[in-house]
This record gives structure tokens, sequence and C-alpha cells, in this order.
């Protein structure tokens, strides 16, 4: 076991080194291409490596430095775009959309393994894709994932099911599949059960990782921890709950790109263009689960980045015009970040609830009673913004392209609901029943803060805080009245949130508030696969004026990322998609003020 | 003595499968749905039944309760539900990690309150009696996380005198445990001060203690040799039955130094619905708190021969 940090000493001699070697009229990046370290700390234990095994986010941190997608989100873009990472270009579509070739790139290498002969990584091949996607397919590996391509494939669920039935040690990897079509060595063809152009995102998950066959035939037990993939780190040793030390995979096939979005050239972040990646030779992550000493480690420079919470918030951070600015003591030794999550956050009302499933007008005063803006201010530090709709705000197809607005704070709009609900001044209303999963100290700020507006207004609210899995199997059962509960988004559509409405995903379905509404559901159906545009805003338009006066939930708050990077970390951009950046990220400046 | 060895080892044996009953059926009945857990936003009943007959939690009852027994006969606690890691494995290394945390300042803590608790005893009424006290009591009303914040962010980031956090084995592990060492020993001292000090008191007042003084010992000689053996068993009580709770190591520590012990697998798996840690640690935990009382009962014969065992 080594968790040692001797790091100091090897970047005072890094210094000499690097110093030596500009004077010898090295280039610069060459002089600082060996033994720097990136620190990036983990704040909870991962469950797998092994991508069909675990699909959360610290597992994903992982995975992604292990292994490659098919597909990726380009680095610096926004909104994000989809762009090849295996492949040679994005999947060509055939003309009635029901299959899509896939080409993969040629000379992309796996790790160098004791798995294969000579312990040499070999070129990765169609082969090896279409392995992996039955591997991906298979129930007794993967329950986490698999909704990602449920019904999608032609043939994929029938041989999903074969696998279930299968004893657990039995090979069904050569069973042919009619959906997954090699061409040759690097080209294979995927056939649709029906149309849907919301697939492809599957391919860029964590969880579609590419793993090496070999290492899976050995030991697919190992994979948890030992991953060989082609992704731009190599595992070199690892702690469960330690230290997890990865070097560069020297044969990435990546290069940092070219292309950015507004301001990124200005801010520097163009200036790797080109270069291959990953830059830094090896990435160190410890895990430090409290936030106390994750914070005092970055602010004694032995993080290189670190996430805020509430109290250093409250602590190093200053808010002005609704941002947030780093405390003057601070400015001169870190970079603040701050970003929109693709996570909303909603006030659930159960449809099928005796009293709030009939009466609308009580479940419109509910959304005037909701102060968001001030539950923001107050319990979250100005860390999140108020949501208009059900989609967060970095999608396209949120408020930001459909305009909607929030039902807003209005306690005088709600008495007159109240009163036209059958309930003035909140007289004769029973209790209210809040539902709500999470255990940490802020659900309970939040209701607190919540139930003396309510009371102000004459409606009492109680709580029922229990552990999540409760929740969500009460949730599900529809046995609750108003629940707090969000969603992460899964890939960056907008159909991936307004698809949490729609009558037949009612509970024990993502629905919880099992809203049914047919004219909800067909604006749902002819905007699903539809791009983005003028005629998809016009459906979405319609859903929002929609949920707005039928209330099945009232959007709250869409939260914010706050972070802080040490000023010598170069190229980041905190992206919403690509959990770990270690492979963008460079390191410069004199290593002594590190 | 045979038959007392014979009598407590049913009583074991009895308490063992009550603890493991208990645990079994408060988890049956309480524990939220660890598949669930595991499965989050994007559970569909087909993943469910999936992962629910991986886990052979589609079993019935009973035939869940003779695994989980034949799990405790044969010390193979099966894998952990959330990382499919080995517990036997999982949990061996955790309580050598909790060990090297918690016995150093143990001993440390034990040998250091024993002198002290002499020394207050001595100068009994007195004012450094009374300094003591307060001191003492002052340090226990102080909550341990207080220590933990207060002397992490102190000694260790504002000094720079230990590392913030982190843990290594073999010979770089002081480097890291000194500061929880530090810590638990300033949590532990105050408590234990005060009870051998009032034990010792005790014994101050007993015939043969004053027969010793009236026979011309010095304060010193009859406090060593007259009333601290005679104080033994309360102390040796005390000492044993902590040591069980030394292989559980420190939650608190473990968590805020990033030390892969006991404690910090205990919080995690709560916070991950990992119930076959729980369950393992839980009834583990039984069978040393057994153990320990067996040896304590042993101890006592041999710190007072007056006591048999029958």
């Amino acid at each position: 076991m080594s968790h040692t940090h001797f790091r100091f000493d090897r970047r005072r001699l890094l210094a000499g080194t690097t110093g030596a070697a500009l004077a010898l009229g090295w280039p610069a990046s060459q002089a600082q291409a060996d033994g720097r370290i990136l620190v990036i700390a983990r704040s909870d234990p991962f469950k797998s490596m092994d991508p069909v095994r675990a699909f959360e986010d610290n597992s994903s941190l992982l995975q992604e430095l292990a292994y490659s997608t098919l597909l990726t989100y380009a680095w610096l873009e926004r909104p994000y775009r989809l762009e090849p990472d295996l492949l040679e270009r994005l999947p060509e579509r055939s003309a009635d959309g029901l299959s899509y070739q896939f080409t993969l790139r040629r000379g992309v290498m796996f790790h160098d393994d004791a798995c294969f002969p000579g312990g040499k990584g070999r070129e990765l091949v169609a082969d090896d894709v279409l392995f992996n996607l039955r591997r991906f397919a298979d129930a007794r590996l993967n329950q986490e994932s698999w909704f990602l391509l449920e019904d999608m494939l032609v043939g994929l669920d029938e041989y999903r099911a074969a696998t279930l039935k299968a004893p657990p040690e039995a090979d069904l990897s050569g069973t042919a599949v009619a959906g997954l079509v090699k061409q040759d060595s690097h080209r294979f063809t995927l056939r649709l059960k029906r149309e849907n152009t919301l697939f492809l995102y599957a391919f860029a998950s964590p969880a579609t990782s590419i793993v090496a066959p070999e290492a899976a035939k050995v030991d697919g037990e190992r994979l948890a921890t030992h991953p060989v993939g082609t992704g731009p780190y190599r595992l070199k040793d690892f702690e469960r709950k330690g230290v997890i030390r990865w070097v560069r995979h020297a044969g990435y096939h990546r290069s940092y790109p070219a292309a950015g979005g507004a301001g990124d050239a200005e801010a520097g972040l163009l200036k790797a263009a080109g270069r291959r990646r990953p830059f830094v030779e090896t990435l160190e992550m410890p895990l430090i689960e409290e936030s106390q000493p994750r914070i005092l480690k970055f602010l004694r420079g032995e993080l290189d980045l670190v996430n805020l919470d509430r109290a250093a918030i409250d602590r190093m951070l200053r808010r002005e015009n609704g941002r947030y600015q780093l405390l003057p003591e601070y400015t001169q030794r870190f970079t603040l970040y701050q970003s929109e999550r693709l996570t909303a956050m909603y006030l659930w009302i159960n449809q099928k609830d005796p009293l709030l499933g009939r009466n609308k007008a009580l479940r419109q005063a509910i959304a005037h009673l909701l102060d968001v803006p001030g539950d923001i201010e107050t319990v979250q530090r100005g860390a999140a913004q108020p949501l208009g709709s059900i989609v967060p705000l970095p999608i396209a197809g949120s408020e930001r392209d459909t305009g909607a607005r929030p039902a807003g704070y209005d306690p005088e709009r709600a008495k007159a609901l109240l009163a036209q609900a059958g309930f003035p001044e909140g007289r004769g209303l029973a209790e209210l029943t809040v539902s709500c999963g999470f255990a940490a100290i802020e659900w309970r700020d939040r209701f607190d803060f919540h139930r003396a507006r309510f009371a102000a207004a004459g409606v009492r609210l109680k709580s029922n805080f229990t552990d999540q899995p409760t929740f969500i199997k009460s949730v599900e059962a529809s046995n609750f009245q108003l629940a707090l509960y969000g969603w992460v988004a899964d890939y960056p559509d907008a159909e991936n949130f307004y698809q949490l409405l729609i009558g037949r995903n009612a509970a024990p379905g993502p629905n919880l508030a099992s809203f049914s509404h047919p004219e909800y559901n067909r604006a749902y159906e002819a905007a699903r696969l539809m791009a983005a545009g003028p005629e998809r805003l016009v459906h979405l338009r319609r859903m929002n004026d929609i949920v707005r006066d039928e209330v099945p939930l009232v959007p709250l708050y869409n939260s914010l990322r706050v972070g802080l990077r040490q000023n010598w970390v170069r190229n980041h951009k905190y992206h919403l998609l690509i959990s770990n950046a270690a492979p963008y990220l460079d390191l410069e400046g004199p290593p002594s003020r590190r | 003595m045979t038959r007392f060895l014979l009598r407590r080892l049913g009583q074991a044996l009895a308490v063992v499968f009550g603890v493991a009953l208990l645990t079994f059926l408060l988890f049956h009945a309480f524990a939220p749905d660890p598949v669930r857990a595991a499965l989050g936003q994007h559970a569909n009943a087909s993943s469910v039944a999936a992962l629910r007959a991986q886990w052979g939690l589609d079993r019935p009852l009973l035939q869940q309760f003779w695994l989980f027994l034949s799990q405790i006969i044969h010390f193979d606690f099966g894998r952990s539900f959330v990382n499919g890691d080995d517990l036997a494995t999982l949990i061996g290394n955790g309580a050598w990690v909790s060990l090297a945390v918690t016995v150093p300042p143990f001993v440390a803590g034990l040998l250091i309150s024993v002198a002290v608790a002499l020394f207050v005893a001595y100068h009994r009424g007195g004012r450094i009696d009374r300094l003591s006290r307060a001191l003492f009591v002052g340090g226990m009303s102080v909550s341990a996380l207080v220590y933990v914040i207060v002397l992490q962010y102190g000694l260790a980031y504002k000094l720079g005198w230990f590392p913030i956090n982190g843990y290594a084995g073999g010979w770089a592990a002081p480097h890291y445990l000194l500061l929880p060492w530090l810590i638990l020993l300033a949590v532990s001292i105050g408590p234990d001060v005060r009870l051998y000090r009032n034990v010792l008191l005790n014994e101050v007042r007993a015939d043969h203690v004053r027969t010793a003084r009236a026979k011309g010992a010095s304060e010193a000689r009859v406090l060593v040799r007259h009333v601290l053996p005679n104080a033994a068993i309360p102390i040796l009580t005390n000492t044993v039955s902590s040591l069980p709770f030394l292989i559980l190591g420190s939650l608190l520590l473990e968590r805020f130094f990033s030390i892969p012990g006991i404690g910090d697998l205990v919080v995690s798996s709560l916070a991950n619905g990992d119930f076959p840690v729980l369950k393992a640690v839980t009834v583990l935990s039984a069978l040393a708190l057994v153990a320990f009382n067996l040896l304590t009962d042993l101890l006592y014969v041999w710190a007072d021969p007056r006591v048999r065992l029958a």
C-alpha cells in the first residue's frame, strides 16, 4: 500500500531538469514531457472500471481514462456536439434511417498488457466492437446501462434474453446477432428496429467503451480493477480506497482539438491545438471523501482541481451580479469555473393522489408558493439557476430556446387559486406531505424554507424523509403527494427530459406524477426524433404550456457546478458530458510554484 | 474451569446465532432495497429482477438465512454488492489498517491515563486535582469531530507539521498516522483518567491501604504497590472491553484522513447499501465482543486470585 506524495521533491528535481533542458534549447513541451504529475481527487469510491458493470459517475471518471468510445463530445465546442473517437468519421445513415455504417480509425492500439501475446497491445478491429456490443447486452453482466440500447438494434434484445437464461460461465460471444454486421476488419453496420436518431448518443457513453476481448475472456471479473482498453491513460497501480495512478498511453490516437467555442482562443484554450494527447505523464487520483481535507490539499497546491461545496463557497467566494467571484486573497493563485449542470430538480405532484390529482387550481397554487429564487439564494448560496421548463439550461430545447418562464413565487396569486380550489386561506386543506430521498442537511434546510413560505399562505407541509431506495420504491408505487426528485441527462437532448411526462412512462416508470395528457403525448412523439429547429420548438412550447397549466410537476432549479483550478492548469474548460478532464489538461509554470 | 469454558462457549454460540438472526431480519425488514440503490434512475422491472437473482435476493428468506449462517461458519462472507470485492480480503485488509490507527494511541492512552490518574489521586482534593478535572471534563465535552476538524486545519494545514491526509502501509505509516494518533489520544484520555481516578480513590479508602499507611509506607508507594493492583479489575474490564472496537477503527478519523480501515468501509457501505459488508462487520463485531468478554473473565482470575470461575 502506498499513498505517498513525495511529489514536491520530484517537482523540485524536475525544475532543475526543465531549466537545464531549456538552457540546452530543447522545446519546452519536450522538456516537460516526463515526470509531471496531475493530481485530481476522487470524492467517492468507484464501483467497477468494467464499463458494463457500473454506470455511475465515480466509475465513469476512471473508465474514461482507460477506454475509448466510438463517439465522444467535442471538448471545447458548445452546444455539445458528437464527434468521432474510435471512428474515422461519424456513422453514415442509410436512406431509410434503419442502418448505420461505422468505420473504425486505423492504427488505434490497445494498451500493452499480459493478456496479449508478448504483452504487446494490438490494433483495434471491428470484431472487438461487435464483441463489446454483445457483452454490453449480456444480462449476466449489465443491469445498469442496458437501457441505452434497449429495444433499438435488431436481434440484440433476443440475445440479451438468451444470456439471461444461460449459465453464468457459458460463452455466448460467438452468437450471431442480426443487427450487428461486420463488413471488413475496420467496418461494420448496425441495423435498427425502427428509425431513431438518438441512438448514436449511446456510443458516447462510457458504458459502451471498448474493452480488449482478450482481457474479458481471460478473467472478466478482473476488468473491474484491471482495465485494458485504448484510452488515454493506462492503469499503473490502484488502491480502491487510496490513490489510483495512471500513466500516459504513448500510442493514444487522439490530438487536442483545433476548433473551439467563442472566446476559447482568447482564453488560451487553443494553444495546444493538434498536439497529441494526453500531455501529462502521470495522473494520480487519491480518494478524499470529506470536503475539508480536499479543500485544504487544494489550498496547499497538492490538488490541481477541486469542486466546491456550500461551506467552501461561503469561505472562498463572493457573488457579484449573480455570478461568483473569488475573494481577492485567492485571485492570484486560483481560477474559478462555474457551469450549469445537466440535472434538473422538480417538485413532483402525484396525479393519482385523490386531493391533488383532481384539483388543478390547488396544483397551480402550489407552483406559485414555491419561492425558488429564495431557495437558491438562502439554501444553495446561489449555486443554481431557477428553471422555467423541465429541461436543464445547457441543453438545446431548454427555456433559452423555448422562452418558457417559471410560474414564479406569487403568494397573492396563490391565495386566489387556493380560494378557487375550495380552500380559502388554506382552510379545510389537509396537511400535504413532501417526500424526499436525500439525506444531506441541505434538503432539511430546503424543506424548512418552503414550509415557512407555504405556512404564510395557510398551507401546511410535513416532510417524509427516507433513504433513496425506499423513496424510489414509494414514488414508483405512487405512494406520495409531493416529491422532491430530479433527473440527470443521459444525453444532451431535450427529449431525454420531455419523456419524463409521457403517459407510457407513468410510474413505476420515470413519470413519477403518472401524468397522462393525450396532447402532450402527441407533441412529444412529433418532436422526439425531429432535429433542433423552429418546427421542433413549436412542439416543445406546446408541452411547456401543458405542464405549466396542468402542473404535474414544478420545475425548480438547475444546479451549478462551482470549482477551482490551480493557475498552472492549462486547457481546462468545464465539460458536462466528459467526467474526466485529465486527458485534455496540461501543467505549466515553474514547478517551484506548485 | 473446563465446565466454565464449555458453558461460555455454548453461550457465545447462542449469542452469535441471535445476532446473526437479528441482523438478518433487521436488514430485510428495515434496510433500503440494495437493488434499487444500485440501479438508480434507470431501474426497470427486468433489470431489477435480473440483479435480484444475481445477488440471490429472490430466494426464500429461510434459504438466504441458511446461506448467511454457512458464511459465518466458514468465515466466507461472499462478495460486496457494490464492487464485487471479496469480503474476507476487504475486511482482513481493513482490520489491519484500523488496528494500525487505533492500537498505538490505545496503548499509549492506557499508560498515560493510569499514570495521570495515579498522579491526580495522589493530589486528590488539591489544586492539581481540581485543575485536571476542569481540563479533562472540558476536553470530554468537546465533540470528536471538532478535534478532527480543528487539528487537521491547525496542525496539518496551517503549521504543516503533518500531512493533511493519506495513508501508506509499512514504515511510512507513522508519517500519516501521527496526527490521527494524537487526536485519538486527546479524545480518549479524558474519560479514562476520570474513570481510573475514581476507581483509585475508592481503593484509597480501603482498610489495607490505611494499614499500609499506618505502617509508614510513603504515599507514592501506597498508590503503586497497594492501590493500583487492587484497582486492576475495573481497569482491566475497561481495557479489554475496548479491544473489539479497536478492530472497528474510527469512523471519523478514517473518513477525514482517507485511511482505508474498517470504519471507512462501514461508512461507505452504509451510504451505498452494501449489506453483505454491513452484515459481515456486524457479525464479526459480535464474535469479537463475545471472545473478549470471555478473555476478560479469564483475566480476572489472573488479576485477583480470590476470583474463581465456575
